[in-house]
């Protein structure tokens, strides 16, 4: 995924279309103060500078999706792992919520389900697909005791391969959909013709936390 | 000498209040655990910001201790220290008890605690890059041995002893290595992120085990009024002066690294911060500076007092290293990109305790020790020692 | 999915459904009729087509609705305003639609008693009950020939539903129309009228633009309509050749000034300074458009002698704050990368001389030709509706018209307003011109989001019968002695279009996706309900106009294209716009852009005025008259509108709650937003508890020290300190308009929202 920093206009509706499209759990002034509010998209502002050379970065960050993700290594129940198409899967069957993907995630992209979450008139309740994908499958919601977090809406890119429809245009997860300024790209890294191939190839990039090495996936173009 | 091994006839009123507590405990922190399974882990501290609280640090202290005490009893199965027998059935039975104790705890903190099965399905549904995945093998196997190592001491064969005792002694030190891996090996986490955690672990697995093994005994001995040598202790307390200060320089080595860039915020802060206060106080005062001070004082180190205070505060020392290590480094905000990260992605995690997660840590030590003393009753565990007067050097051997 | 399965799953469905309503805290107010889900063979999927109605922008969106529970919005790619893009708060409108405080019921008040904290004692009664007492007080208001005694309010509805009422009063024979819009951005249209006549606000064409400078303009936030900003600042920055700049001119430092190139603090209210002292470098350095000047444009010899005379850059720098180097190289740049627009925002122009500041900004975009041109300011086409009936007109009703307005519209205290919304509280309570008998409020909350809003509490009080008509009980709803549970905007029928705007007409359908709530009914359906049991000449100004609701709409929007097509579509485009139509799109007395107002001397003069000095008619700058004394009060109070606050009254939504402050990554919760420096030497805590106290009120909430912050301002978010109802949003965050004293730009009546002084201590 590549995120242009310098279109987008820090609305947060990629958060909500999220939150739409997966059923994912609102919190409560409560729980924010705790910090159990489920994000499985967040914004961040990062502010440096003091008046009036003030500058604030205001950031989306899904989850990474890394070639090298280190919640991938420490899962002990293969509950996550990286598909062949390169998104990191989260099987909420297999996952025994020991939670320590949460320490290993450097991006804070995974929350953790502490109780049995409202079932709302909003949400979809779609059936899985088939049998492959029964442990994965999000939908209407997940069960207390498990971790969660964005999956670059398998689902749709499933149903879209299926179909034969062409992924990162015609098919895209909903915060790429959903974005009005248009500041998100989705596709196919190895395909030298995708949107994301050709925008990595003409602007600067950076990706967040290059220290780690975590080879992470979203890429964003500056301002 | 010879020594002969009695179960301890409790019958004292003592020992059934303290049994009473230790059941109400029990019962108090296994219902606070359904509670929590039934309501999900809201009931607990942990949050998204520090998604590890009371179970996983109880549990990482008491596989320490388990492997300490376990690793202690081979001075006499295996290297054939004789002055050491008297504690060595009863590290290896505290070590069956304390690692029981542990998987409880381990259990506690999953938030699915019936698929806990899924550990232990090694290579098939685990994925052995993780070291969690690992200590699945580490801890099972460590558990087996332990039984297996308890009955073949019951059964007296000192041969066969030996070889499950070195088995025993190196699967103890793996299996606490490996714990210290699990933190030691996550980078995002700057406080955990160091290659000198595994021996740091079994370092003060060593020093938390040996000094919880000599007050037990001490104890079991007084409780069971019993008459027991003195220098045996007093080695042991050298034997603990020497371990604490491997670990002092190992934690001293280990936060000296961390003050060097990069990511040296998050130790900066656990130096200096709100936990300031535990960690010099409770980690290196109660655990390092004080028992260093009172085991090499000449006049303290002679008296089992000064022992016994030593080993508490040990023990209650190395307690808070664990919870120093396990809160501090995930509630230290992540520096996802350079600046001051505004509102609750760039604050300190907070952890409270809450009744119910203080209730269920109390449970899982409960049990342990209802575990222990009736283990002390009912098995012959606790030596009687038949002569008192020195005896010829000839029949120390054949003993 | 087989039959079995579908049938596990509804009935779980139905089950959980059911389990939230045993769950929820049972009340007088919620329905007593479950959501219907349709039986069905199979489960059924399908997108509608309708418009959002969120905030005032309207915009397209497309709802996914499964077995008749709607799931997912998104934009409709129709709308060319928005390319098929909405805002975060049109996703949000599910939370609006599924909020489970809504009321399904007509209720009426039992406790006499009113006010904050009073329980009114709500009883649920029927429809026919409800009605047959409004129509009974509306006849016996006529019958007394009192008919201008009925007070219309009206806040955020559908353009439909505004048409509806308008007739309502025209026909019913009430003056007394009263919308938001005096709450909102009168002066903008003033300001704009005084140049060329158009009572209206501007229109952007933002896909050729090349440079914006935004006065006090949080685009990104709280413009209209936002999709379609959201959409072009996209655009603006990386799918052109060349990257549009942007410049904010703000006291804030909001996510607009975040997102654009430079941010330059101004001290609050200097903004028609800056206008003027730019448009002083423009001249100078001549680089104004001399042909568009010379040929479309009047009065610009008095406006440059004025300009060239008081506001240098160096004189105005000591005004803003502004160092004149940077104004300078603003003016430079503004009239060197073309085209270029000067925009103007709340912060800038609701104050007290804010139709002159409105004036001033304006006068800008054609002082670089930017009017009327590709990438400059453009004028908004209009759907033309098909024309209805005339209205039927009694004796009663032409003597009610004929009153005085309540507002004092057009009197010599607003000589240019179309509505003075603040004014009413004081009218009111005063009985100026004459008391009110009767109100209905339809979708409006002006107890919160009126300056000064307890003075609304108090004049509401006093009406003896005043009917609120919401999805809710609002704050304005608890004054009231009857309230009519209206459908949300995803229930009902209506058409909709944007206000400017993309420049060429765009409407909008409105189609349920869902059925009502309860026995909610749309303001459309209770208006022809009404209109029936009244009788006489108002039945007959509603027969012949589509019989209910979806009539109308099908009646209205006839004259734009097939009905099924409208549907299937969503969206009806007009004709593409033309540009340069200067010799007709200017309606003033030299029928040119006008630089000395004609428009406002004639004005003044039919009001009996003696022709003023020529100042009056030109834009200038004049020193804001602040509320409070500056040394008892040495900071001005700044309310500012973020994205996630809905403008339907309520703010009981969690999504939009979460995120509420993006700026400070905080959400359920609003803050005391100081200058870091300013806070330091006031000796405070970062997160401690302060109070804000203004000469009208005070509040008390968490500080939090901000390096975006003129350091004599204090910023508060508006959208919070609801009292009335909502799980997710009583009694959390404080309500900055409170504080707020009362004062208007007194030529277009806008309510002034920035003046008030405050000061700050330790709770």
């Amino acid at each position: 995924m590549v995120i242009d920093l310098d279109k987008c206009t820090g609305c947060q509706a990629c958060t909500v279309a999220c939150k739409e499209e997966n059923n994912v759990p609102h919190g409560s002034p409560e729980e924010q103060r705790k910090r159990r509010e489920i994000y499985w998209h967040k914004m961040i502002a990062v502010t440096q500078g003091k008046y009036p050379r003030v500058h604030t970065e205001l950031i989306p960050m899904p989850c990474m999706h890394c070639d090298q993700a280190p919640c991938v290594t420490v899962c002990p129940a293969k509950a996550t792992y990286r598909r062949e198409d390169g998104i990191i899967v989260q099987d909420f069957r297999r996952c025994i919520g020991c939670k320590y993907c949460m320490v290993a995630c450097p991006y804070g992209a995974r929350s953790f389900n502490n109780k049995e979450q409202e079932k709302k008139e909003y949400h979809r309740r779609d059936s899985p697909p088939d049998r492959s994908v029964w442990g994965q499958w999000p939908f209407p919601t997940r069960t207390h005791g498990v971790v969660e977090k964005c999956t670059f809406c398998f689902h749709r890119i499933d149903q879209g391969v299926k179909e034969g429809k062409k992924i990162g245009i015609e098919v895209v997860p909903a915060c790429v959909e959903d974005c009005p300024a248009m500041a998100r790209s989705f596709g196919d890294l190895d395909d030298a013709s995708s949107e994301v191939s050709r925008l990595l190839s003409s602007r600067s990039w950076i990706r967040l936390r290059e220290d780690l090495d975590t080879k992470c996936k979203v890429y964003y173009l500056l301002k | 000498m010879r020594l002969s091994y009695t179960p301890i006839e409790f019958r004292s009123r003592d020992f059934y209040i303290l049994s009473a507590i230790l059941i109400a405990l029990t019962i108090a922190g296994f219902s606070c655990f359904v509670i929590s399974y039934l309501q999900g882990h809201q009931v607990l501290g942990t949050s998204n910001a520090i998604p590890w609280g009371m179970a996983i640090i109880i549990t990482i202290y008491l596989i320490g201790l388990s492997a300490g005490s376990l690793i202690l009893s081979s001075l006499t199965y295996v290297f054939g220290k004789e002055e050491y027998r008297l504690i060595s059935r009863i590290s290896v039975f505290l070590a069956v008890v304390l690692i029981f104790g542990a998987m409880v705890g381990i259990s506690l903190d999953l938030g699915r605690p019936e698929k806990i099965w899924r550990l232990f399905i090694f290579f098939v549904l685990n994925n052995m890059r993780s070291m969690f995945a690992v200590n699945g093998i580490l801890y099972g196997g460590y558990f087996a041995i332990c039984l297996i190592y308890l009955g073949v001491i019951f059964a007296e064969k000192p041969k066969l002893t030996k070889k499950i005792g070195i088995l025993a002694m190196i699967w103890a030190a793996l299996v606490h290595m490996g714990t210290g891996a699990i933190f030691g090996f996550i980078a995002a986490r700057p406080i955990f992120y160091s290659s000198i955690k595994p021996f740091e672990f079994v370092a003060a697995a060593m020093a938390s085990g040996l000094a919880l093994l000599i007050i037990v005994v001490i104890f079991a001995f007084k409780f069971a009024k019993r008459k027991f040598k003195k220098e045996p202790f007093f080695s042991l307390g050298k034997l603990l002066l020497a371990f604490i200060v491997i670990l002092a320089v190992l934690v001293f080595i280990d936060k000296l690294t961390h003050l060097y860039s990069p990511h040296r915020e998050p130790t900066v802060w656990l130096l200096t911060g709100p936990f300031s206060s535990i960690f010099w106080g409770l980690q290196v005062g109660c655990a390092y500076i004080i028992p260093i001070l009172l085991l090499s004082h000449p006049r303290f180190k002679k008296r089992i007092g000064g022992l016994i205070v030593a080993s508490f505060l040990v023990v209650i020392g190395i307690f808070f290293e664990r919870f120093t290590l396990v809160i501090p480094a995930t509630a230290h905000p992540m520096p996802f990109y350079p600046g001051k990260i505004e509102g609750m992605w760039g604050e300190v995690g907070h952890f409270p305790l809450t009744a119910i997660e203080l209730l269920t840590s109390l449970g899982i030590f409960a049990i342990t020790g209802l575990l222990f003393i009736l283990g002390l009753k009912h098995l012959e565990l606790l030596p009687i020692i038949e002569r008192k007067e020195p005896i010829p050097a000839s029949e120390e051997r054949n003993g | 999915m087989d039959r079995r399965t579908f049938l596990k799953l509804s009935a779980l469905t139905g089950a959980a459904l059911g389990l939230n309503r045993v769950i929820s805290p049972p009340s007088a107010m919620s329905s007593s009729a479950p959501l219907q889900i349709k039986p069905q063979k199979m489960t059924e999927v399908k997108w509608m087509n309708t418009s959002c109605l969120n905030c005032s922008a309207r915009c397209g969106i497309r709802v996914r609705v499964i077995n008749g529970q709607a799931v997912k919005i998104t934009g409709n790619p129709f709308s060319l305003t928005s390319e098929g893009k909405a805002c975060p708060r049109a996703h949000i409108g599910l939370q609006v639609l599924y909020d489970s405080e809504r009321i399904g019921l007509p209720l009426k008040r039992r406790n006499r008693e009113k006010g904050r904290g009073i329980d009114p004692q709500w009883v649920p009664i029927s429809w026919d009950q409800a009605l047959t007492e409004m129509a009974n007080r509306l006849k016996s208001l006529r019958e007394i020939a009192q008919a201008h005694k009925l007070l219309l309010f009206y806040g955020l509805n559908t353009r439909s539903a505004e048409d509806m009422i308008s007739r309502f009063a025209e026909a019913f024979g009430t003056p007394n129309l009263i919308s938001g819009n005096g709450l909102d951005e009168e002066s903008e249209k003033s300001g704009n009228w005084m140049a060329d006549g158009h009572y209206e606000s501007c229109a952007y064409d933002l896909d050729r633009t090349q440079y914006l400078l935004l006065f006090g303009a949080d685009l990104l936030e709280s413009g209209k309509p936002l999709s379609r900003f959201l959409r072009k600042w996209g655009k603006l920055r990386r799918e052109k050749p060349n990257r549009a700049k942007m410049i904010m001119i703000h006291p804030r430092y909001s996510v607009t000034a975040a997102k654009s190139d430079e941010w330059i603090p101004i001290h609050p209210g200097t903004d028609a300074a800056l206008a003027m002292a730019i448009a002083n470098v423009i001249i100078a350095e001549d680089l104004y458009d001399k042909n568009f000047l010379h040929h479309w444009t009047a009065g610009f010899d008095l406006y440059k002698k004025l300009v060239l005379g008081h506001y240098s850059p160096r004189a105005v720098s000591k005004i803003t704050g502004i160092p004149s180097e940077t104004i300078h190289r603003i003016a430079m740049e503004f009239a060197q990368v073309k085209p270029a627009i000067a925009l103007r925002g709340r912060g800038a122009i609701n104050w007290p001389e804010g139709s002159y500041t409105s004036y001033a900004i304006f006068c800008l975009n054609a002082l670089v030709g930017s009017i009327d041109v590709p990438g400059g300011i453009i004028y908004q086409e209009h759907p033309r509706y098909k024309d209805l009936p005339p209205f039927a007109e009694d004796p009663i009703a032409r003597k009610g018209k004929a009153q005085p307005f309540l507002d004092f519209r057009g009197t010599e205290k607003f000589s240019n307003a179309k509505v003075v919304t603040n004014q009413v509280p004081e009218s009111i309570s005063k009985n100026i011109p004459y008391p009110i008998e009767m109100a209905i409020g339809f979708n409006c909350n002006f107890n919160m989001s009126a300056p000064g809003a307890g003075r609304w509490d108090e004049a509401l009080k006093k009406i003896p019968y005043y009917v609120h008509i919401s999805p809710f009980v609002s704050e304005m709803a608890l004054c009231a002695d009857l309230i009519l549970p209206s459908t949300t905007y995803l229930e009902e029928w209506g058409y909709d279009h944007s206000p400017p705007g993309s420049g060429f007409a765009e409407a909008r359908i409105k189609q349920p996706v869902v059925k009502p709530y309860g026995e909610a009914k749309s303001p459309t359906d209770i208006l022809f309900s009404l209109a029936k049991r009244m009788g006489g000449s108002v039945e007959k100004s509603f027969d012949h106009m589509g019989e209910d609701s979806e009539g109308f709409v099908k009646l209205r929007t006839s004259a734009l294209m097939p009905w099924k097509e409208f549907l299937a579509r969503g969206v009806w485009t007009g004709p593409e716009y033309k540009y340069r139509k200067y010799d007709r799109i200017f309606n003033t007395p030299s029928k040119k852009f006008e630089f000395f107002s004609g428009n406002l001397r004639s004005l003044l003069i039919k009001m009996g005025r003696r022709p003023e000095e020529d100042l009056n008619y030109l834009p200038h700058y004049e020193e804001a008259n602040f509320l409070g004394e500056k040394e008892s009060y040495p900071f001005i109070l700044h309310p500012y509108q973020p994205l996630m606050t809905l403008e339907n009254g309520s703010q009981n939504y969690p999504w939009a709650q979460e995120i509420f402050l993006p700026m400070h990554g905080i959400g359920w919760a609003n803050l005391v937003e100081i200058n870091s420096e300013t806070a330091w030497r006031l000796k405070l805590k970062d997160r401690e508890e302060v109070w804000v106290e203004s000469p009208f009120g005070k509040i008390k909430a968490r500080v939090k020290f901000s390096e975006g912050l003129h350091p004599q301002v204090v910023a508060i978010a508006c959208g919070q300190g609801h009292y009335s109802y909502g799980r997710w949003q009583k009694g959390i965050g404080v309500n900055p308009n409170g504080l707020l004293g009362v004062d208007f730009d007194r030529i277009s009546g806008q309510a002034v929202f920035f003046n008030t002084r405050v000061k700050i201590y330790k709770a």
